[in-house]
């Protein structure tokens, strides 16, 4: 069995620590997860998360903008950070020579960044995010659909109702004050995991993560509002929107388990294979026999908070999506009642498993996938756990979990082209 | 406020940059010719594959773009005793992932495997590669989805940008003029024999390469290979005629997105080619113009005028010379004043080529990004992939960081003022030519020439 080796332990202001040494190439990835993400926003202040997100690269008190990326760019180092419903990560990649600076950008833009915020950064990254926005929805063929699927299937006071990229009034009613108030609530050491992995030893490691963070003072995890989940659409509900676009798209979601609670395993063997490449069904019915469809999906969402199971279509030229409905349909109906075939289930078994081991071979997915696991099991050491349950899969446990997530209510998305100005 | 201690207020020390120590590569022939590179690399349980076919759209006519990267496409559309489902479920069952494709310069067929099911996957592979069926229910299939596809193309905006880009610079006639993927006008003319025609002409191991990385048993494998190239035969190939010579081209062309909330621009000029003495000092200059993050280009499109969520700049080395482009897509109120800055970049980049911090900068940049792309299977295959497809010196990873570490400044400033020119680039935007065209007039840019977004010029 597969294990990623590690060394875990919290600092007494309550980070959570995990060490990854791996000396078979001279780099080090820091990952660090704040758990925080757009589910913790508020209605009228949404896309906050991940607009927080970019002010974090706006400099700190001993590291003024545009200090960290500037230092660890000369010497080849480089960096990124992601935003979702349920959290937000951070990470720098680079030689191992930087692994103390890393840490030392880290350690200091939690400790001082809302000293340091000005109106005029917040305006600045207020501008990069609407056209991150306009790049990734609005610009871009079906963003639209993307935009609005979350929106149609959470009611307004559930946490994922609205987009993590969130509203453009929302983005441009943000001032410094809400960035600082986020700060406070949600940027402790107690309410994040640090994840070093790479090309040093555990001892260095320990000790250089004790010098930058250990010195920050211990505050209690932030306090979660005590948000209701709303119920589930109450019906089924059929959408359509327009957008810029030649062939039309058919999109249905379901409401599913979330993340790591029963079901989710099977659902994400459900859909590898109902649309997941040319072995799928839906591929082969829509696509290959049919050649009605051009591209075929079914994906299970996994999030914290509840997930959605989408499965969908885009129509070939001349087809439409009452036709495409009616394929999908019954390609979904077929699986729900009689369920994968032993070869079916083994194939999609075995894909997730070597997708799992092709991952692992990237030192900064490793540490995130530590990451990931603490966040989720609190415990890093989850890859046993998590790939028991792909095993454990049997033709009944994945068509009984796709048929309880069929027979709940759905929303089928049309998007169809915009109509031509004559 | 925190109280942080001293040793917060300044930046730790920087220790020296480790050197790059590219793996051990074990070069030899087949009987048959093929080029063949082992790398291990125990870290996760799975092997990487790359075989690379040294032609790909680079060799097709402009009429018939498409081509190479069809017949790629075709070869696992049933072969050898399995047809193009059973091909697809074989691979999943062993949970492999088999990748055909076309580039400019080479096709490419991609293998990567657990360790253990890698030779049954190997099989697979090689009956794809000698003994594809290339039948016609198939071909009719393949051929009405790629030509779905390039109707499709045209409603992404940044793939408009690079098929018009490519036609601007290279022009009519020559191959890099038109997207690998074909148009729908090109790939009309298309028949199987041609793709019959393309795959034994150019798909012979003597115009080979193969890469195998990751965790396998060195014997073990040597014998596979042996075994499953056997059938493999060479034979000569065809010779690709000379492309034409740099066409005119206009200064300013539109294709017109009307309602877009962005403009997608690139600017477009001619670059160099993979072989070039130039290229290591041209990428050290890409990556302080456009190449990073606090890249110069970046620095002011988005973070001081935050136009856009990112601006870039790359030089495409090919076979013949490539294109050198700056790219961004920003606010299309933005689009005049945007490209004024790329402009003034590019000047500047003439008029202070770097500074001391930049050339640093950028040789540390580079260095590392190689030392990444050997750090993993996948890298490490798709680095030696490309020295076969170039046929390079399997050192080139040390070659390219020792001419890092010669280039100067001055190297820098020569290079910048002959190969960075902003009069003599042609600038491409896809965007609402209502909106942004009467502020590219005031930037003193002659009249638009419009595009379609399959790169035809329209009346």
């Amino acid at each position: 069995m597969l294990k990623i080796q590690f060394d875990t332990f919290t600092l007494s202001n309550g980070l959570t620590v995990i060490l990854h040494p791996d000396r078979s190439s001279p780099l080090v990835a820091v990952d660090l997860w704040y758990h925080v993400g757009s589910k913790d926003e508020s209605p009228g202040r949404t896309g906050f998360a991940h607009l927080f997100e970019h002010l974090m690269f706006m400099g700190s008190r001993n590291a003024p903008y545009p200090a960290f990326d500037a230092i660890m760019e000369s010497w080849g180092g480089h960096n990124n950070g992601t935003t979702s419903n349920d959290r937000t990560n951070y990470y720098e990649i680079g030689p191992r020579n930087l692994l103390e600076t890393f840490l030392w950008l880290e350690a200091d833009r939690l400790a001082t960044l809302p000293d340091v915020i000005t109106e005029e950064e917040l305006e600045k990254q207020r501008k990069v995010v609407l056209n991150e926005r306009r790049q990734s929805y609005e610009n871009r063929p079906y963003g639209r659909a993307e935009l609005a699927i979350s929106e149609a299937m959470y009611r307004p006071e559930h946490p994922y109702h609205w987009p993590t990229i969130g509203s453009q009034a929302d983005i441009e009613a943000a001032t410094v004050a809400d960035v600082r108030a986020f700060f406070d609530r949600y940027y402790r050491p107690s309410n994040a995991s640090l994840v070093v992995a790479g090309d040093f030893d555990l001892a260095t490691g320990r000790a250089l993560v004790e010098r930058y963070f250990g010195w920050l003072p211990q505050r209690e995890p932030p306090p979660r509002a005590a948000r209701p989940l709303a119920p589930h659409l109450a019906e089924d509900i059929d959408m359509t929107l327009t957008d810029r676009v030649q062939l039309p798209r058919l999109r249905l979601a379901w409401h599913a388990p979330a993340l790591f609670a029963p079901d989710d395993a099977d659902l994400d063997l459900a859909a590898h294979i109902l649309g997941g490449g040319k072995s799928s069904r839906l591929y082969r019915a829509l696509v290959f026999d049919r050649r009605i469809a051009q591209d075929v999906f079914a994906y299970q969402g996994s999030q914290i908070l509840s997930s959605l199971f989408q499965a969908g279509a885009t129509a070939k030229p001349g087809y439409d999506l009452d036709e495409i409905g009616a394929a999908v349909d019954a390609e979904l109906t077929r699986f729900a009642a009689a369920g994968p075939t032993e070869p079916e289930l083994e194939r999609a078994r075995n894909t997730h498993l070597a997708d799992f081991y092709k991952g692992l071979d990237h030192l900064q997915t490793r540490a995130d996938l530590l990451n990931h696991y603490q966040y989720l099991l609190g415990d890093p050491d989850g890859v046993a756990r998590d790939l028991e349950r792909y095993r454990h899969a049997t033709r009944e446990s994945v068509r009984a979990a796709f048929a309880r997530t069929l027979a709940g209510k759905r929303l089928a998305l049309r998007t169809i082209p915009e109509p031509v100005a004559a | 406020m925190i109280e942080s201690p001293a040793l917060m207020e300044t930046a730790p020390v920087v220790g020296p940059l480790p050197t790059v120590v590219p793996p051990v590569a074990a070069r030899s022939a087949l009987a048959n010719g093929l080029d063949v590179v082992l790398v291990q690399r125990q870290v996760a349980p799975i092997v990487s594959a790359a075989l690379m076919i040294r032609s790909g759209g680079g060799v097709d006519a402009p009429s018939k773009a498409g081509l190479a990267s069809l017949t790629a496409e075709m070869l696992d559309e049933g072969a050898g005793a399995r047809d193009a489902l059973g091909i697809a479920d074989e691979l999943e069952r062993l949970g492999a992932d088999l990748w055909l494709g076309s580039g400019r310069d080479g096709s490419q067929l991609s293998l990567q495997a657990p360790r253990e099911t890698f030779a049954a996957a190997l099989d697979i592979a090689a009956d794809v590669l000698i003994r594809p069926r290339l039948s016609d229910g198939d071909w009719e299939r393949v051929l009405h989805d790629r030509r779905t596809a390039c109707v499709q193309r045209r409603d992404q905006p940044e793939a408009v940008v690079g098929v018009v880009s490519d036609r601007v610079l290279f022009g009519d006639d020559h191959p890099y003029g038109r997207p690998t993927e074909g148009l729908e006008q090109t790939i009309a003319h298309l028949t199987l024999d041609d793709v019959r025609g393309f795959h034994s002409g150019y798909w012979r191991p003597n115009h080979a390469s193969l890469v195998v990385a990751g965790d396998f048993d060195e014997a073990q494998l040597r014998e596979r290979l042996d075994a499953v190239f056997a059938e493999w035969k060479a034979a000569p190939v065809p010779v690709a005629p000379t492309p034409p010579p740099w066409p005119p081209r206009p200064r300013l062309v539109i294709v017109d997105r009307p309602g877009a909330s962005q403009s997608v621009v690139r600017l477009v000029a001619p670059g160099t080619n993979r072989l070039s003495v130039d290229r290591s000092g041209l990428a050290m200059l890409n990556a302080i113009l456009g190449g990073s993050f606090t890249s110069r280009l970046n620095f002011n499109l988005r973070e001081k005028n935050g136009f856009t969520y990112g601006a870039s700049s790359s030089f495409a080395f090919l076979h013949h010379p490539g294109s050198f482009a700056v790219r961004s897509a920003v606010f299309a109120e933005s689009t005049a004043p945007a490209v004024r800055e790329m402009l003034s970049e590019l000047s500047g980049l003439r008029e202070r080529p770097a500074s001391a911090e930049e050339h640093a900068k950028a040789r540390a940049t580079l260095l590392m990004r190689v030392a990444e792309s050997l750090s993993t299977t996948g890298g490490i295959a798709a680095t030696f992939g490309e020295i076969g497809l170039y046929d390079l010196p399997l050192d080139e990873p040390l070659r390219f960081a020792a001419a890092l570490e010669r280039t100067t400044a001055d190297d820098l400033r020569t290079l910048a003022a002959r190969y960075i020119d902003p009069d003599a680039a042609s600038i491409v935007i896809v965007g609402d030519r209502a909106v942004i065209e009467p502020g590219l007039r005031e930037l003193g840019l002659p009249a638009a020439v419009a595009y379609d977004a399959d790169g035809e010029r329209l009346p």
